[in-house]
């Protein structure tokens, strides 16, 4: 049970430079690119793909820290990230546009009241039965199954009561501003940008600073151990859950100021990403999460540059596998021994 | 090391009654009965060793106090409380703290968070500094990498983190689980030395160890378990004079 | 055949080869059964749809019986199944069409099927083998859902490719591959690749090389003859040596590597079967004589590796005879659900209640079935039992029993084997890496 420290020193050198190697193939590839499309191209294309990328990463962030605490990949957190893009669409629908500002914030905290109260529910009804089951003949699969199952009843929910039919957000927000060095950026996509950037440091705050962090990280590093200092462990994953959806509902919004629409499947479309992208930057791990998101928000941009043609998520596979093989626990996952 | 100042309200232990009782408790797992209907009192003060071979039942019976297992049948007492049925999370609020086998620290978080989550359920800013300064004095090593991540340290360090830890929760009882396990000799002499003084600034001591010399060296009183039972109980140093004990515990 | 089918297979082929009288007449009865449906299945069932569903159902059980092996034996899990049925099928689908060519085209005889199946649904194996293999290595190497991972990507990037090709080159495979070489080598070689994977017809499906539909040659003797052979066979695995060993796995990994069964082999090998077994399922679908001439990727997405998940959940993880009833429960749910959205009652309910979604309904149906199975009865239907069960499951021998916490380093596990030994257990000792440390600083401690 005792997770062994990164500790050889052989392990952790050839460890450094697979990931200078590693950059250094990233900045060659990013530098051939940049030649060949040109400097207004690419600053479009980077702020296009951080823009993206930071959507991604706060779908990404809940993924891991369910993970994290539970050692679980909460498939339906994609369908949390979808519901929370209806109860979005609704409620803008309901208050209308005439102050974008206050529509912009009402939409978001309702959104999010929304959302976490779907993860909890998830969490309370599916999940929180299977746990100290202790083992037996399919003690990994049950629980895989379970969030398979509640990703797919949620989906074909929305499916059955909203109608798969596609939705878009009014436009909240118009008009672009001057970017030195860049050029002519959409308002939206700054506000968007600013908004996950912001979000991503409270949440650094939260995980860092505050007790409940603290314990949560506790948790995903030895539940049994946080229980000793009398962590409560359901209240830390029914927090953890409804923090998580949190940030998918954020994203969730952002995701349709920035012209996306919202139907049924977008949660396997747009969640799909995210898990890689959480897998990619190691999965637990919170930094890694928003690594993942970012890398994967600009792959997708510059994929779009080349003359391939077909779905971006063919590429983002093809990286996610490669990247697995050299590093299993992903870019900033912890290469400690995993608990049996 | 000051005498903790408990922060929950306790009921008052009348005088003599034991600090901890368990009688005839039975624990058993997957089939297998670990305990089988053992008994034991740990009076406030005292510093008590339970040693045996593999298997006897020793981590058992502190996983058990630590409702880590289920207790069958028997009765569990602490502070005159019936503790049986309290969740693990509680029983460090009633002023237990287990250091588990193996150390069980928290290895990506520093060493200062490590013993801050110690103080979980004691956040109280300056009494939090002043245990903290306590287990410095205490461990100085844990001062000078209080911000390396706790699975950086050594196998002794992480022990006396581990042991650092219980303590942020000033506890009345600290239960120990083969502390000087996989650990160089001279910093497990180190780590009894500790817990000797953790022992006179008042706190009681339960300690599990598979080094018998050390244990019985250590402790006032002793339990001998075999199989799930208690074979022998005394004051260790009668005990450590026992030929039996030293035919089978004291290699001579 | 395959690097798969090492020790396991061959012990039952050890068994296979000495069967009873009883064994002989089972498939002597069999053998007539399938030969009198292949000839006359369309006399019994005039209605084609009923033949199709009834093949499809087949099929089904090869998928839901494959998918068992890993999901419900290994204890592994994995949710890209239909990735490697779409592998099977589409491989089958062009090996089929180009032999069909090659033997000069005209009629589909049962004759002809004896050249034609058999070496398709071999490449079908092969290939998807081959992937199982490439796909499960690396995953199955790793701790943790790796697998659940990888599997999810293979499948969507198999379909996604085939999908998104673009057509409008009109430029032969051979063409392609003429310049590899004259042009430079990768720049050309992945221009064959793309070539190649638009060659399958993009979204709208592959229909043989020359687009005029695929010949369909697995008729019921082929698809009811090899989902019996391959049903008894993933039987007889269950209950080997090799069954056993899986079983093991399952329960205490470190026990069981404890007393020699390797976990990555054996995890590999089951995986690799495991495709192998959907790849010949998929090679059956692509030819089924009553199916459509067509294969297309939105039969392989993750719906269908959905599909396959709660046949097996749904009849019991780890029993044959389980996800046989789960393949056929399935199938004919799906098939009903068609049938009744079609029906005058459901259009008229469908214009007043614009919103009623019968598909959506079902899905809801059974995600939910499968979550209450998951709270309630984990072991779905009939658990790991068999449905005629004779042979108990003997359980592999390990060390020592099994408590209920998994704690490798808990040396109080096991207090029968307590003597007054001092030396830790074998299994615990191999866990404590950590442990073992002579107390020197492990990273750059301050000066």
């Amino acid at each position: 049970m005792v997770a062994v420290p990164d500790n050889q020193a052989a392990g952790a050198s050839r460890a450094r430079l697979l990931r200078l190697g590693a950059m250094a193939l990233g900045l060659l590839l990013f530098i051939y690119v940049a030649r060949s499309v040109g400097p207004q191209k690419l600053g479009e294309t980077l702020v296009t793909g951080l823009t993206q990328g930071a959507m991604i990463a706060l779908v990404a962030l809940g993924y891991t820290m369910v993970y994290g605490v539970l050692k679980l990949i909460n498939f339906a957190h994609s369908e949390v990230f979808m519901m929370g893009a209806y109860v979005g669409v609704f409620v803008l629908g309901a208050i209308g546009i005439a102050n974008p500002l206050l529509s912009f914030v009402c939409t978001i905290v309702v959104a999010i009241i929304g959302s976490s109260l779907l993860g909890i529910t998830v969490e309370r009804i599916a999940y929180r039965p299977l746990r100290g089951r202790g083992r037996g003949a399919l003690v990994r699969v049950t629980p895989l199954v379970t969030a398979l199952g509640v990703s797919v009843l949620l989906q074909n929910a929305a499916q059955l009561f909203f109608s798969a039919r596609y939705r878009s957000y009014p436009q909240l927000i118009t008009g672009s501003m001057d970017i030195p060095g860049v050029g002519p950026v959409g308002k939206s996509r700054v506000i968007i940008l600013v908004v996950a950037v912001l979000v991503m440091i409270g949440l650094e705050l939260i995980v860092k600073k505050t007790w409940f962090g603290k314990a949560m990280r506790a948790l995903s590093s030895n539940e049994e151990a946080a229980r000793l200092m009398g962590v409560r462990t359901s209240w830390v994953i029914s927090s953890t859950f409804a923090l998580g959806s949190s940030l998918a509902a954020v994203g969730a919004v952002l995701f349709c100021i920035d012209q996306s629409s919202v139907y049924p499947t977008m949660g396997t479309a747009i969640g799909t990403r995210a898990f890689v992208a959480a897998v990619l930057g190691g999965i637990g791990s919170i930094p890694g999460a928003m690594l993942g998101g970012l890398l994967l928000g600009v792959l997708g941009e510059l994929v779009k540059l080349s003359s391939y043609s077909g779905s971006i998520d063919a590429p983002v596979f093809v990286v996610l596998i490669a990247v697995l093989l050299v590093r299993p626990a992903g870019l900033l996952g912890s290469n400690r021994a995993e608990k049996v | 090391m000051r005498v903790n100042h408990p922060t929950r309200a306790k009921a008052v232990l009348p005088e003599g009654a034991p600090l901890l009782e368990i009688a005839d408790v039975r624990v058993s797992y997957g089939g297998i009965k670990a305990l089988k209907g053992i008994s034991m009192k740990v009076m406030a003060g005292e510093v008590v060793a339970i040693i045996g071979a593999n298997g006897a039942g020793k981590t058992t019976t502190l996983k058990m106090l630590a409702r880590l297992l289920p207790v069958d049948s028997g009765t569990v007492r602490f502070r005159g409380e019936d503790v049986r049925d309290v969740p693990t999370e509680e029983i460090v609020a009633r002023g237990m703290s287990l250091v588990p086998e193996g150390r069980a620290i928290f290895p990506n978080l520093t060493v200062r968070e490590n013993l801050e989550l110690g103080a979980y359920l004691h956040r109280d800013k300056v009494t939090m500094a002043e245990t903290m300064a306590d287990v410095v004095e205490l461990f100085p090593r844990l001062g000078e990498r209080m911000v390396q991540e706790g699975g950086t340290l050594s196998g002794g360090e992480q022990q006396m983190l581990a042991i650092g830890r219980a303590m942020m929760a000033r506890p009345e009882l600290l239960l120990l689980d083969e502390p000087s396990l996989g650990i160089a000799p001279k910093l497990a002499a180190q780590i009894f030395k500790a817990i000797r003084t953790i022992a006179k600034s008042g706190v009681t001591v339960v300690v599990v160890e598979q080094n018998t010399r050390m244990a019985l060296g250590s402790s006032e009183r002793a339990y001998v378990l075999r199989t799930g039972e208690v074979a022998l109980e005394g004051v260790s140093a009668v005990l450590a004079e026992d030929p039996e004990i030293q035919k089978a515990y004291l290699g001579g | 055949m395959m690097p798969a089918s090492g020790k396991g297979v061959a012990s039952v082929g050890k068994k296979a080869r000495e069967p009873s009288k009883r064994g002989w007449a089972f498939a002597a009865a069999a053998l007539v059964v399938v030969v009198v449906l292949e000839l006359g299945l369309e006399r019994m069932i005039p209605d084609s749809s009923i033949r199709q569903l009834l093949m499809l159902a087949a099929c089904n059980v090869l998928v839901a019986l494959s998918l068992n092996v890993i999901n419900g034996m290994a204890g592994q899990f994995s949710i890209g199944h239909a990735g490697f049925v779409g592998l099977g099928a589409y491989t089958s689908a062009v090996v089929s069409a180009h032999l069909h060519e090659a033997m000069g085209g005209g009629e589909v005889t049962f004759a002809k099927s004896f050249v034609v199946v058999p070496i398709a649904l071999l490449a079908s194996a092969v290939v998807a083998g081959t992937f199982g293999y490439l796909v499960g290595l690396p995953s199955l190497r790793l701790k943790g859902d790796y697998l659940a991972i990888v599997t999810l990507g293979f499948a969507e990037i198999f379909r996604l490719l085939i999908a998104t090709a673009q057509l409008g080159e009109k430029e032969t495979i051979g063409e392609a591959a003429a310049k590899i070489g004259k042009d430079g080598v990768v720049g050309p070689f992945f221009h064959m690749l793309q070539v190649g994977i638009t060659s399958l017809g993009g979204q709208n499906g592959y229909a043989g090389p020359k687009n005029q539909g695929l010949p369909l040659y697995a008729g019921p003797f082929w698809v009811f003859g090899l989902a019996l052979v391959l049903g008894v066979l993933a039987y007889r695995l269950k209950f080997s040596g090799w069954g056993r060993a899986l079983r093991a796995l399952r329960e205490d990994e470190i026990a069981a590597a404890a007393v020699g069964v390797d976990p990555t082999r054996y995890k590999v090998r089951s995986f690799v079967i495991a495709a192998v077994g959907a790849g010949i399922a998929g090679g059956l679908m692509a030819m089924n004589r009553d199916g459509t001439p067509t294969v297309q990727p939105d039969n392989y997405n993750f719906q269908a590796s959905f599909d396959a998940i709660t046949m097996v959940i749904l009849g019991g993880s780890g029993s044959v005879t389980g996800a046989a009833i789960g393949g056929v429960l399935i199938t004919f749910t799906v098939k009903a659900i068609e049938a009744v959205q079609s029906t005058r009652v459901v259009q008229d309910l469908k214009s007043s209640v614009p919103w009623l979604d019968l598909n959506a309904l079902r899905m809801m149906l059974y995600a939910a079935v499968l979550i209450a199975l998951m709270i309630w009865r984990p072991e779905g239907l009939l658990g790991e039992r068999e449905l005629f069960q004779k042979q108990k499951l003997r359980p592999l021998k390990l060390p020592k029993p099994s408590p209920d916490h998994p704690k490798p380093d808990e040396p109080d596990r096991a207090p029968a084997a307590a003597a007054n030994e001092p030396a830790k257990p074998v299994v615990a000792a191999a866990d404590e890496p950590a442990k073992s440390d002579g107390d020197e600083p492990e990273k750059g401690a301050p000066p």
